[in-house]
């Protein structure tokens, strides 16, 4: 997929609030999201348990890029879960190939193609003592890890109704190839690692 | 309940197997650590659950983990109906389970005491637990404690204490997706990387004895790890250690000389729990025997066991039956003045005859700060003796 109209231009600080109206100006796309293929699951616990269970149907997710210094603003909107979280959370990703010409992010990745993931969770109580946001690389669906001195990924969130904004933001070199992918994971619906939806293809980026 | 030292739990050595896919089967650990209980000897006291809380489980997200767990036979156990929950392998292929949650395990509760203490209406008020919301006030680790089964004059009960089994087929490794989970070669101790675990708890659904737990402030599944740095420094592990019962036995099942091989392979007293889960554990039971029960007219009926077993049967499976038979054989050549190897064993006259090659008192291991090796613990705190 290429959309054309999306850019990634200069902004204020303020733009890691993801209600600044800095964000009326730029321009977004939404972005279509499919389940991420229950034959790439790579273990058989996850194929067996989720053969048959509806799951990806998040999205589409409102993207909307732009930059501040050496960083990059990624705003996502989207309908999460309309219930409180019980096990599970709300989350959501932006997922950046490490070469031009790496597959599709369908996977999250593969082995031989790692992608970068910066995820934001929503947390529960207890879990305010962690970060929401991390920054990992991915090399299949649910593999996940964390990414050592990989500069730091930070996220700002906020609800309306059951209605996320979000804003990742991180180094703008994870934008090197021009290509950007996006996952949302439905916490109501028990979805977590390679359990999702994501987009089919890589969304270009206008230089 | 902070700073007890627990390590943190990394993949720091070679040797070991695990990420998705591996099922496990046949890498069985040729020094495979197992530990047999005696539940004859078994009192309820949860003295192996406090030594296992106390080492730990006592930092943040862990108040409501209890890695060792004693409870009472029939019950609802820990998680809740956790029999019930699925999970394990089925004709080769793993069973979906569920994952169990907050309110399903209980316990770690808030108690009310600033009310109580400090609000000015002690006399009045009942110390109680919080009710935070998340159901976890409704249950808790021994919550159906001597419950039990049965009628009276027949009601039965007794203790079965449960950890992780360190299986042969650790469907939990299998089912992690960022490959945290693994099974070490040297002694078949299933451990997490923590640092790689992503939480997503998979494992917790897999597990069909539901031994793992989730720590929700830090976002990662623990459950026991055999006193891993313990075994390594030749001690066994807190639960069998500390048991007043002195009914755990520690050791290898592959060694002809260990109680554990006699009592496992020998004598065919000891038996996994639930073998139809198909993960092979490692934890093995002696099982109950039981008092006659009584006729209605309470004259007592000598070819019936208190205990039914087909009960037993459903939690350790067929070879439960000829176990028990063997026990009586042996009862009776005793009680007729005989002698047997097997009592002889299971009565454990010599405290370190349990331990295997496990006998070292931790007391007189070396414990200043520098002498901790790293992958124990967060240096520079040191141990909590146990
Ligand atoms: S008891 Fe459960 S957690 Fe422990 S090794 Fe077996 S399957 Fe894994
Ligand atoms: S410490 Fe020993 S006697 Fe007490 S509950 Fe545990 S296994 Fe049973």
């Amino acid at each position: 997929m290429s959309v054309g109209s999306l850019t990634a231009p200069e902004v204020g600080e303020e733009a890691l609030d993801p209600d600044a109206g800095a964000w009326d100006a730029i321009p977004s796309e939404g972005v279509p999201l499919v389940p991420v293929p229950i034959e790439a699951q790579l273990n058989a616990y996850v194929r067996a348990a989720w053969t048959g269970r509806d799951y990806g149907r998040s999205g589409p997710v409102e993207l909307a890029l732009a930059r501040h210094g050496d960083r990059l603003l990624a705003r996502l909107s989207w309908d999460g879960s309309a219930v409180p979280p019980g096990e599970f959370t709300d989350a959501a990703g932006l997922l950046f190939p490490r070469e031009p010409g790496t597959a599709p992010p369908v996977t999250m990745g593969t082995h031989a193609e790692p992608v970068t993931l910066w995820q934001w969770r929503d947390r529960l109580a207890s879990q305010q003592g962690l970060p929401s946001a991390r920054h990992l690389v991915s090399t299949g669906p649910g593999v996940f890890r964390p990414v050592p001195a990989g500069g730091e990924v930070s996220a700002r969130s906020s609800r309306a109704g059951s209605r996320w904004s979000v804003v990742l933001a991180g180094p703008v070199e994870a934008l090197a190839t021009g290509s950007v992918g996006v996952a949302v994971w439905a916490g109501a619906n028990a979805e977590r690692a390679g359990i999702g939806a994501v987009c089919a293809t890589w969304v270009e980026v206008a230089p | 309940m902070r700073g007890t030292g627990r390590p943190v739990i990394e993949r720091t050595r070679m040797g070991e197997y695990g990420a998705n896919g591996d099922t496990g089967e046949g890498a069985g650990a040729p020094g495979q650590v197992a530990m047999v209980f005696d539940l004859n000897k078994c009192m309820g006291c949860q003295t192996c659950s406090v030594a296992c809380k106390v080492l730990w489980t006592r930092e943040e997200g862990e108040d409501h983990q209890w890695w060792m767990s004693v409870n009472t036979q029939p019950g609802l156990g820990t998680p809740k109906g956790w029999e019930e929950m699925g999970g394990g392998w089925l004709d080769g292929q793993p069973v979906p389970g569920h994952q169990p949650g907050r309110a399903e395990f209980g316990g770690g509760w808030d108690f009310n005491y600033q009310e109580v203490f400090y609000g000015g209406t002690g006399s009045s008020t009942h110390l109680r637990p919080i009710d935070h919301g998340d159901g976890n006030t409704r249950w808790g680790m021994n919550w159906d404690e001597d419950q039990g089964g049965g009628e009276y004059p027949n009601s039965y009960y007794f203790y079965l204490p449960r950890l992780c089994n360190h299986c042969t087929h650790p469907v939990c490794v299998s089912a992690c997706p960022s490959g945290a989970m693994y099974k070490r070669h040297e002694d078949g101790v299933v451990l997490r990387d923590e640092s790689a675990c992503q939480g997503a708890r998979f494992c917790m659904e897999a597990c069909p004895y539901k031994k793992i737990y989730f720590n929700y402030a830090r976002n990662v599944a623990q459950h026991c790890i055999m006193c891993f740095p313990r075994l390594e420094a030749g001690v066994a592990p807190a639960c069998a250690r500390q048991c007043p019962g002195r009914l755990v036995f520690v050791g290898s099942a592959d060694d002809d000389e260990s109680p554990i091989h006699k009592l496992v392979h020998q004598w065919e007293v000891a038996l996994p729990l639930h073998p139809e889960f198909g993960t092979g554990p490692n934890i093995f039971y002696v099982p109950p025997l039981s008092p006659s029960r009584l006729h209605e007219d309470l004259s007592i009926d000598e070819e019936t066991p208190r205990i039914p077993p087909e009960y037993l049967e459903s939690l350790f499976g067929p070879k439960v039956h000829a176990a028990l038979d063997t026990m009586r054989r042996e009862l009776a050549r005793v009680r007729a003045g005989g002698q047997s190897e097997l009592l002889d064993t299971l009565i454990v006259y010599h405290w370190n005859d349990l331990f295997g090659r496990y006998t070292t008192d931790p007391a007189t291991l070396d414990r200043s700060p520098g002498r901790v090796p790293v992958r124990f613990g967060r240096s520079p705190s040191t141990p909590t003796t146990s």
